[in-house]
């Protein structure tokens, strides 16, 4: 069953598909120097570094404490989990939530955020709609069903079209996520006009400091030292090495910089 | 530009060849300024802090004013300046430097590092381990603060606390045969039989992690030995010693016959080696 091709006047190439996507490549290359200028420095407190590398320490003696003697081991066990004077019983940090609503220095953030990224979107969107109207614009590559006509073919109103006709709206959506990756080659990893992955982000909701998490990050650390048990990786070193002869290639090489030492 | 280039290798491996880095920074200077773009700043830095270590106070004059009148408010460059007066001995007003940006961040751990320093080139240690003490209590995770730590405490004798510091870094690094190597060494000079096992343990690690690690090999037969010739041992600890003595001698032999091959000072190095390893057993 042959479709009916339909034949779209090339002037609509020239003239409609290619501004939308320059339009859309330089608004996000637009957004994202905005996006460094607003930015607000995020000054850490002394307590938090101290925090967040105690955990690390905390963390690397669970892991690596078999390469310690066992005598050491038990040692910073005890400093951490002492029922009486451990660091994690003991060390309560002031706890403030910070909701959005109520801290103001997150409420600024996510305010730029939104102004930045979702206003232009919105308003580009609609301009693009309501200039670009009446028209079709480009066929998407694979059959949909007539669900998506009232979504892709906005201001057309022709009831026999195939739903792979699309809009210019449409397409400019398609732009939006499509260029994505043109931004990380051209702007670098990391960049301010990545509207997915920010939208990414507010889903996943949870804040990006976490001083309420650390008295639970204590408390998780202290089960899981609780938990650990001492084996030592060097019970038996002496029959390991000694079970075959030392690897002494290249050793007096003349180019090699004396590693021995 | 290999200049450019052998600058940024260095200071991205952080050596500290700081003669070459004069000779070839200031010519790159004084030749090249225009060339570098914005590179010139780092290099200003990296030449300031080679001619801190030459001495060439003049060198380092020229690279800080140039960056003072860039970079006005910078903290880095307050720490620069603050090293050229440590340089000049200016203790107290390098202190004073220090002391201001700290006020302005007090994480910045630069700062505090440079004024632990400054104690220890003034001869203070015990101030110098106090300090670093503190500072470790908030920063537990900087190594290279805890191997200054040890080497400060190996200075003071105090070797229970330098095993201390060494036992953090080799958990941090578990595979670096260095710092198990050094533990060892620490432990070895401790004394006493349990003492001794362990270091004969931590030597054996070190071989493993590196093969070639000579002063590893001849510590393991050192404390086997020590520990073979204990009265205090019973027979089968000292049969097992004297086990690992001897495999640790076979293994110096070897490494002294491979790089006794062809010359003839080292046909004479390895008779050495073997007489001395006669006589410990002996004995």
């Amino acid at each position: 069953m042959a479709e009916p091709e339909l034949l779209l006047d090339s002037n609509i190439r020239l003239w409609v598909v290619l501004p939308i996507v320059f339009i859309t490549f330089l608004v996000g290359v637009i957004r994202h120097y905005v996006s460094i200028l607003l930015q607000s420095d995020k000054k850490l407190t002394l307590e938090q570094v101290s925090d967040s590398q105690v955990l690390i320490r905390s963390r690397i003696l669970r892991e690596n404490g078999k390469y310690i003697p066992k005598q050491s081991f038990l040692m910073r066990k005890f400093y951490f989990n002492n029922q009486e004077d451990g660091f994690f019983k003991n060390t309560k940090r002031k706890v403030v939530p910070p909701s959005p609503m109520t801290d103001p220095s997150m409420l600024t953030d996510m305010m730029k955020g939104n102004v930045t990224n979702v206003l232009p979107m919105i308003l580009i969107g609609g301009w693009i709609n309501w200039t670009f109207s009446g028209f079709v614009t480009t066929k998407v590559p694979f059959p949909l069903t007539l669900r998506f006509k009232p979504m892709l073919q906005q201001g057309i109103e022709l009831l026999s079209l195939d739903a792979s006709w699309v809009s210019s709206a449409s397409w400019y959506f398609l732009n939006v996520f499509g260029l994505r990756s043109m931004y990380s080659l051209i702007l670098g990893q990391d960049n301010g006009a990545d509207q997915s992955r920010i939208m990414q982000e507010q889903m996943s909701g949870a804040a990006m400091a976490m001083p309420a998490d650390t008295n639970k990050a204590f408390k998780a650390e202290w089960e899981a030292l609780e938990l650990t048990d001492h084996q030592w990786a060097l019970e038996n070193i002496e029959e390991e090495l000694m079970s075959r002869e030392l690897d002494l290639d290249g050793m007096f090489s003349k180019e090699l910089p004396t590693g021995i030492f | 530009m290999e200049m450019r280039d052998k600058l940024r290798k260095w200071r991205e491996d952080n050596h500290r060849n700081s003669e070459q880095i004069v000779d070839v920074g200031e010519e790159l200077i004084n030749e090249h300024a225009s060339k570098l773009g914005d590179d010139i700043w780092i290099i200003y830095e990296q030449v300031m802090i080679a001619a801190l270590d030459c001495s060439r106070d003049d060198l380092a004059w020229t690279c800080l004013q140039e960056l003072k009148r860039q970079f006005p408010g910078s903290q880095r460059v307050k720490r620069l300046a603050g090293m050229r007066l440590e340089a000049l001995e200016k203790y107290e007003d390098a202190s004073k430097q220090y002391d201001s940006i700290l006020q302005d961040d007090p994480t910045n751990t630069a700062a505090r590092k440079r004024k632990i320093s400054i104690l220890k080139a003034q001869g203070k240690s015990a101030e110098a381990i106090r300090e670093l003490n503190e500072y470790l209590e908030q920063f537990v995770g900087d190594q290279e603060a805890w191997h200054e730590l040890s080497e400060l405490y190996i200075n003071e004798h105090d070797y229970g606390k330098a095993a201390f510091c060494l036992e953090e870094l080799m958990m941090t690094n578990p595979h670096n045969h260095l710092y198990c190597e050094q533990y060892a060494e620490v432990k070895y000079t401790q004394g006493g039989l349990e003492n001794l096992e362990l270091s004969r343990k931590y030597f054996a690690q070190a071989l493993k992690l590196n093969n070639r690690n000579m002063r590893a090999l001849f510590g393991l037969y050192m404390s086997a030995s020590h520990i073979a010739a204990s009265p205090k041992v019973n027979a089968t600890v000292k049969k097992a010693n004297v086990k690992y003595a001897t495999w640790a001698t076979n293994q110096i032999n070897r490494a002294y016959q491979l790089a006794g091959r062809g010359t003839k000072e080292n046909k004479c190095s390895v008779k050495a080696v073997e007489e001395m390893l006669e006589s410990i057993t002996m004995s």
